[in-house]
């Protein structure tokens, strides 16, 4: 699904260039639910921006769902990011204006899907994550796990071939991380490729597997016994 | 464009910012404001002139002599010019298609007497063709015809004021009244709108005064009307063809311009007609510079909102929104705060014209109005203008980088 060659990246901060990425290699197939690891500075939100299509490398290969991402115009990766993926942010980064149910229609609508169709399909997402009757409620009124929850009905939405998940738990408490935790661990048992990023152990061990980033390279990947977020709930 | 979305979140940004949103429409309004009721009052301008022109005939050429001012085929500069009937004649048989009405004017001074009552009076002694020339509108009796012309009869039309003064309460016409103590039959009252100072004047034919004054030939002037079918290329052509026949005819340089003077009403109408649209041109100058300000408000508003939203804009870009998709959103809101404004300015700008309007009737002012065509600039300067407003800032909304504006630290 996803297959990245030595790919690099550097920031140029005044006439010094700072080296985040240096030469990852990284391959995760279909159904796959991976946590990438790292402390603050190890490059794993540059490594999920470039995965994102919101940023581009310096050099080396991103090959997405067999389709290389290189050199792509605006529109394009706009197109692209609305075909291919799905995001779920820290801060959950829903408009504060629309109601539930319009949140999650806003990739379709960028889709191109009339209305009527749109928001049928934005309840039926919603109903997945449990807030069916909470699709006319404005974000202000909802919790925060309510929110990342509608966040994640809007990513999948769209039905990407991919979630990215950028510290989906962040902003929670342990309870709340563990339900959102476990509404990812169910649509990836449904087979949807997840790629989670994080610093909490106990949510990387909740994927199937862990990248440890350290300075710009992958120190450590390993495949763990997956723990149930359920049983805490 | 009628894309529901679109329009809740425009609606929505103007819900959360009202008074910004209604700062911002003001200056677009007060601009459109502005530009119309000056345009609507240099159309009233317009109108009070247009008004002035038209109790006489538009289509009005004068010709009067002068002393010519260079010398010319053998004449000395200084030499006056006397026209006579001749020339009436000459005048009718070389442009028997271009001339409607031809009339000499022999200009002239009584004393006039009826009973006890006297008063001194100008006279006009003209052809009967003049009575369409100016447009005299008889109230009483009739003016003299071909056959009082053509037997020299002692006859006058007066203006009302003179009968007044000289009749009182008695009926004039029929009545002989004195002039420089020859007796004139009064055949026909006139009254002439829109100059008072024409009601003092009297009329008589002008074969009767050259009779009177020593069988002269002589006249002081000619009153013509051209074909009313010209337009004002065709009168300006005429009256050059009439002005290098006239001066050949009394030998004055072609380029001398005391000689002999053509007097054309379409070309005054057209200085007058340039003057006013130099001055609808210069408001619609001055309404621009005013609204160019509101367009730069506008403009420096909606950076100010893009910049509050990068957050929401990055959210778009990374949901899929393409950059036109964005330029779209920014520059409908735009346009829409543009012209709703720019409309509810108009709007009062004509409700005071069609309320004050009607009620302005002076002399060079009347009816200031506003025309659909003036509504329908508007409206599509209205439209540019939040375009050129929206345009940069739509621009820089595009250009937001979603991982910058994602970002949460």
């Amino acid at each position: 699904m996803i297959e990245i060659n030595d790919l690099h990246k550097s920031y140029k901060m005044g006439s010094n260039s700072l080296h985040v990425l240096k030469g990852i290699n990284f391959k995760a197939e279909a159904g796959e639910l991976v946590a990438i690891m790292g402390s603050s500075g190890s490059g794993k939100s540059t490594l999920l921006n470039i995965l994102g299509m919101l940023d581009g490398a310096n050099s080396g290969e991103y090959t997405l769902d067999g389709v290389p991402i290189k050199d792509l115009s605006e529109t394009k990766a706009a197109q692209y990011r609305n075909k291919f993926l799905g995001f779920v942010f820290q801060s959950f980064n829903l408009i504060n204006y629309k109601s539930a149910l319009e949140n999650v229609a806003l990739p379709l609508y960028y889709q191109g899907v009339p209305r009527k169709e749109r928001q049928e399909k934005a309840l039926k997402y919603l109903e997945r994550v449990g807030l069916k009757e909470w699709a006319t409620h404005l974000p202000s009124e909802l919790s925060g796990g309510q929110k990342q929850r509608v966040a994640i009905a809007r990513a999948m939405a769209a039905e990407p071939k991919v979630l990215l998940a950028d510290e989906p738990t962040g902003a929670l408490d342990s309870t709340t991380s563990y339900e959102v935790m476990d509404l990812i661990q169910k649509i990836n048992d449904d087979g949807n490729t997840i790629l989670v990023v994080t610093h909490e152990e106990d949510i990387a061990h909740m994927c199937k597997r862990i990248v440890h980033l350290k300075d710009g390279v992958i120190v450590e990947d390993k495949k763990v016994k997956q723990v149930r977020a359920e049983q805490y709930v | 464009m009628f894309d529901r979305d679109i329009w809740q979140e425009i609606f929505n940004t103007l819900k959360k910012n009202k008074l910004r949103a209604f700062l911002t429409g003001f200056s677009v309004g007060w601009a459109i404001f502005i530009l119309v009721l000056l345009l609507g009052l240099v159309n009233g301008m317009q109108n009070g002139f247009t008004n002035q022109f038209n109790d006489d005939a538009t289509n009005t050429i004068f010709i009067r002599p002068g002393a010519t001012s260079k010398a010319y085929a053998g004449f000395e500069k200084g030499r006056r010019i006397q026209l006579d009937n001749d020339d009436i004649e000459y005048i009718k048989r070389s442009f028997p298609s271009d001339i409607e009405y031809l009339s000499a004017r022999y200009f002239s001074n009584t004393v006039g007497r009826y009973k006890s009552e006297t008063g001194s009076y100008p006279v006009q002694a003209v052809h009967p063709e003049f009575q369409a020339i100016e447009k005299l509108i008889i109230t009483k009796g009739r003016f003299f015809n071909e056959a009082d012309h053509t037997n020299k009869s002692k006859v006058a039309v007066i203006g009302k004021k003179v009968a007044e003064d000289l009749f009182k309460d008695e009926e004039p016409v029929g009545n002989f009244a004195e002039f420089n103590g020859l007796p004139f039959r009064i055949i026909g009252v006139f009254i002439d709108e829109g100059d008072d100072n024409a009601e003092r004047r009297i009329y008589a034919p002008v074969s009767t005064y050259q009779r009177i004054y020593g069988n002269t030939d002589n006249i002081n002037a000619i009153a013509l009307t051209y074909n009313p079918s010209y337009n004002l290329t065709e009168a300006l052509e005429f009256s050059g063809r009439l002005e290098d026949i006239m001066k050949r005819r009394h030998k004055v340089a072609p380029e001398d311009q005391a000689g002999i003077r053509i007097w054309n009403y379409a070309e005054a109408f057209n200085d007058i007609s340039n003057f006013t649209n130099g001055l609808g041109m210069m408001s619609v100058f001055v309404g621009f510079l005013i609204l160019f300000a509101g367009i730069v408000g506008i403009g420096n508003i909606m950076v100010v909102s893009i910049k509050e939203r990068t957050k929401e804009i990055g959210v778009r870009k990374a949901l899929g929104a393409k950059p036109k998709q964005i330029v779209n959103l920014v520059l409908l809101e735009s346009i829409f705060i543009t012209t709703l404004s720019g409309f509810i300015g108009l709007l009062f700008a004509w409700i005071i014209l069609a309320a004050i309007g009607p009620n302005i009737e002076t002399q060079a002012f009347s009816n200031p109005s506003v025309e659909v065509s003036t509504i329908l600039t508007a409206t599509i300067i209205l439209i540019v203008a939040g375009v050129l407003a929206g345009l940069l800032p739509a621009i820089k909304a595009a250009n937001v980088k979603p991982i910058v504006a994602l970002s949460d630290k």
